[in-house]
């Protein structure tokens, strides 16, 4: 009778299910979301999330059918506005023009229709320097 | 000032250079003084760091605002303990706090165990000032929270979210876990470089790992309770890559308390036990990467900073030291003993910490994807809640159960009918309590229902484990004083399962409705009537307030408000929820205003009910309970300590 431990036989058998069920999952249901910049949107549609800074002009309401506007561009600024209408819960207290922000939506004819707003998490937020 | 606390950081840097060369070469020639000379180096790094500190601590409190630092994270409004708490809200101070943790940690453990494991302290010193000087040369060089300015009139404040009791203790605790993490790496790494590697370094360091893993748990439940209390959304946990990196060094170490078991009482998993105390230690450094670099887009952290290409080196350099170290020590990490029985607790220990290293790597992919696609594909992908949430269900729920079998199950080998005999008892009790949930109408839910009718299995085998123990000692106390590490370890492990209650019913049978009020209408939902009495504004120093005044009928009745604050300096919003707490039905009755229109008189109400979530901050204190029982000292272990080291030290 072979004394060998099955030590290595379990570990090898845990790390082939797990993979497997890694692999089931990213096969069957693992959706991934494109995260883009404004300027990385040319040739993209569908449902994406964009990261960028919030631009004026601010307007309407969240609730509303209108929905509540407004633009995003690159934090660094090179690029152009994408305009986005967001429907849903108000979005965080801390969205306001300036604010860096991650937009989740359905973007077509280069129009975001957004249904997640989310703002830096103000457990690192610094503010600006007093003048 | 400033000038005391940058001379004091030159100083530490100084110092843990010193104590990382020339520990090295007294190691290498086993030159006794100048080891005694590096040690005494990094006792000094340890105070001349304090006095950095302490400077950085009193610009603080003064409101020294020719401290760029000080000017950037507080202003004359702030109360002596928030204007403290700044020491850990921004990243120089960070970065200050983790040196200050690391050199007192590092000074303490070494000296403790100077005498009793000289042969491993001799190289643990210049493995602990490497890692210092990394972090006194980011401070010295990089990031200095000493920088002048002319002073301005005020800061720029802290924003009004942080300014809670929870974001004091929250950071601190996090850092005293990430940096406990790191003596027992440098014992693990003191013990492969002076070939020492019998189990002395895990004895010598097992109170060390238990308390940084309490701190980093204990430290997440507080984040994890400001954000429902205080950021508003209604959750507690977002699955964000700053919080995950948090969480994955906490599993890491998880596995290796449970595994490190193994190699004290069969001299097993030795190169097992290697790996996961590099990998826990490693965790932690690239969380503090993850947090600071801005590398991945999460709601913590947006902005690149320019410590996280310096953060990345680190990680890297250290891991392939841990990883070379390793290798070369391989044949001094062979096993004493062999598994005898895929049906033993040796195994079960084996299958938990295949868990619980699969969810912590499943994890980092999750944070790791975004960059990966970018590298490959070019194109940013991130993935969301629904992979974590499946993950947690795949790993965590057969986790929990073998956290009731693990226990039960005899040491060495046992056979499915001595095992079945054993868990008849907890196994009535399950399949009992399955039939009530299913009656009550948790059935609704299948993992919901799952994790419920396992968490009833993993405490009745606690209870029974704990009845028979009693029985045969004839007290409680006794037989937990007796063996205060295995029966810390229940009442762990019972939090853990008052955590997964928690989790399960707050997401699983949750229930939300949002509907727009206005006065004398209504919104029901779970029991409870919510009506809009009244939309108020009224100011109060520092702040205006607006308020939707909320009656509310049915399994609790009385008034509520919520709204949002806005503060004058910092000039920033808040929102503010009402939270009621149902104890007799155990639920939260969340409630959510915003839009509020004070002219129309209306306002969105967001009402959510949530069961049992406030068992997972029950959860929090009886896992501080169950750890510190564990970690007290036990005159009867140190006596069998001194015992089995005696050989090693002759």
């Amino acid at each position: 009778m072979s004394t060998r431990s099955p030590a290595r036989l379990i570990v090898a058998l845990g790390v082939a299910a797990v993979l497997a069920v890694f692999l089931l999952y990213t096969a069957v249901a693992g959706h991934s979301t494109p995260t883009l910049t404004p300027s990385q949107l040319a040739n993209h549609s569908g449902q994406l999330a964009i990261v960028g800074v919030v631009v004026a002009p601010l307007r309407g309401d969240s609730h509303s059918a209108a929905g509540l506007r407004f633009g995003l561009k690159n934090i660094d600024g090179k690029s152009g506005v994408v305009p986005v209408v967001y429907h849903g819960e108000n979005p965080p207290p801390l969205f306001k023009v300036g604010r860096n922000v991650v937009v989740s939506g359905s973007y077509a004819h280069h129009r975001l229709a957004a249904d997640n707003v989310v703002t830096k998490c103000p457990s690192k937020y610094t503010a600006t320097k007093p003048s | 000032m400033a000038d005391l606390g940058r001379a004091a950081l030159v100083v530490s840097l100084g110092l843990l250079v010193y104590a990382l060369v020339g520990g090295s070469i007294a190691a290498v020639a086993n030159r006794r003084r100048l080891a005694v000379s590096a040690r005494n180096a990094l006792f000094c790094a340890f105070g001349s760091t304090a006095i950095a500190a302490t400077v950085l601590a009193v610009a603080l409190v003064r409101h020294d605002f020719s401290f760029a630092y000080v000017a950037a994270h507080t202003n004359r409004t702030l109360s002596t303990p928030y204007a403290l708490s700044a020491f850990w809200g921004g990243q120089e101070g960070s970065l200050l706090l983790w040196l200050l943790v690391l050199t007192g940690y590092g000074a303490f453990a070494v000296a403790l165990n100077r005498t009793l494991l000289r042969d491993l302290t001799v190289w643990v010193v210049p493995v602990l000032a490497g890692i210092g000087t990394f972090f006194a040369f980011v401070l010295v060089a990089v990031a200095s929270p000493f920088d002048t300015q002319t002073a301005p009139l005020d800061g720029a404040g802290l924003t009004p979210s942080l300014q809670n009791p929870y974001m004091v203790a929250h950071p601190p605790m996090l850092y005293l876990g990430y940096v406990g993490l790191a003596i027992p790496f440098a014992f693990a790494a003191g013990a492969m470089l002076s070939g020492r590697t019998d189990e002395r370094w895990i004895v010598a360091t097992r109170r060390w790992t238990l308390a940084a893993w309490m701190f980093l748990g204990f430290g997440q439940l507080l984040g994890a309770h400001w954000a429902y209390v205080e950021v508003g959304w209604g959750g507690y946990y977002a699955w964000d890559p700053v919080e995950n990196a948090a969480l994955m060094p906490w599993l890491a170490a998880t596995a290796f308390l449970h595994s490190v078991m193994i190699q004290e009482r069969k001299g097993m998993l030795k190169v097992w036990n290697m790996v996961l105390v590099a990998l826990a230690f490693e965790l932690s450094v690239f969380g503090t990467f993850l947090t600071r670099s801005g590398v991945v887009n999460s709601i913590h952290s947006f902005a690149k900073s320019p410590i996280g290409s310096w953060f990345l080196a680190f990680v890297v350099i250290s891991s392939l030291f841990s990883l070379a170290l390793i290798l070369w020590r391989l044949p001094l990490l062979k096993a004493r003993t062999k598994l005898e029985s895929a049906l033993s607790r040796e195994a079960a220990f084996l299958y938990n910490n295949l868990l619980l290293v699969a969810l912590c790597l499943t994890i980092l992919w999750g944070v790791l994807f975004p960059i990966l696609t970018q590298l490959v594909k070019g194109e940013t992908r991130t993935i969301g809640r629904p992979y974590y949430d499946f993950f947690l269900r795949a790993f965590g729920l057969p986790l929990l159960l073998l956290m009731g079998i693990g226990p039960l199950i005899a040491w060495r080998k046992t056979s499915f009918r001595t095992l079945a005999k054993t868990l008849a008892w907890p196994g009535a009790v399950t399949i009992a309590c399955g039939i009530a949930l299913v009656a009550f109408g948790a059935g609704s839910s299948h993992p919901g229902l799952i994790a419920y009718t396992f968490s009833a299995f993993v405490l009745s085998t606690i209870v029974l484990e704990l009845v028979r123990g009693t029985r045969a000692t004839g007290s409680l106390v006794a037989l937990v004083s007796r063996n205060r590490r295995r029966y810390g370890g229940y009442v762990v492990h019972a939090a853990i399962v008052l955590l997964a209650i928690g989790i399960a019913g707050s997401s699983a049978y949750s229930s939300s409705t949002t509907r727009k009020l206005s006065p004398g209408q209504s919104v029901t939902l779970s029991g409870y009537t919510l009506t809009l009495q009244d939309v108020v504004r009224r100011q109060v120093p520092n702040a205006t307030e607006t308020r939707a005044i909320l009656g509310v009928k049915g399994r609790w009745n009385g008034t509520i408000s919520s709204g949002d604050n806005q503060y004058v300096n910092p000039p920033e919003p808040s929102r503010e929820v009402a939270v009621k707490t149902n104890w007799l039905r155990a639920e939260d009755l969340y409630v959510i205003a915003d839009s509020v229109n004070l002219k129309a008189k209306t306002v969105y109400v967001k009402v959510l009910v949530k069961p049992l979530v406030n068992l997972i901050w029950v959860a929090g204190f009886v896992f501080v309970l169950g750890s510190l029982i564990a970690l007290w000292p036990d005159a009867r272990e140190q006596r069998r300590l001194v015992t089995r080291l005696a050989p090693a030290r002759a």
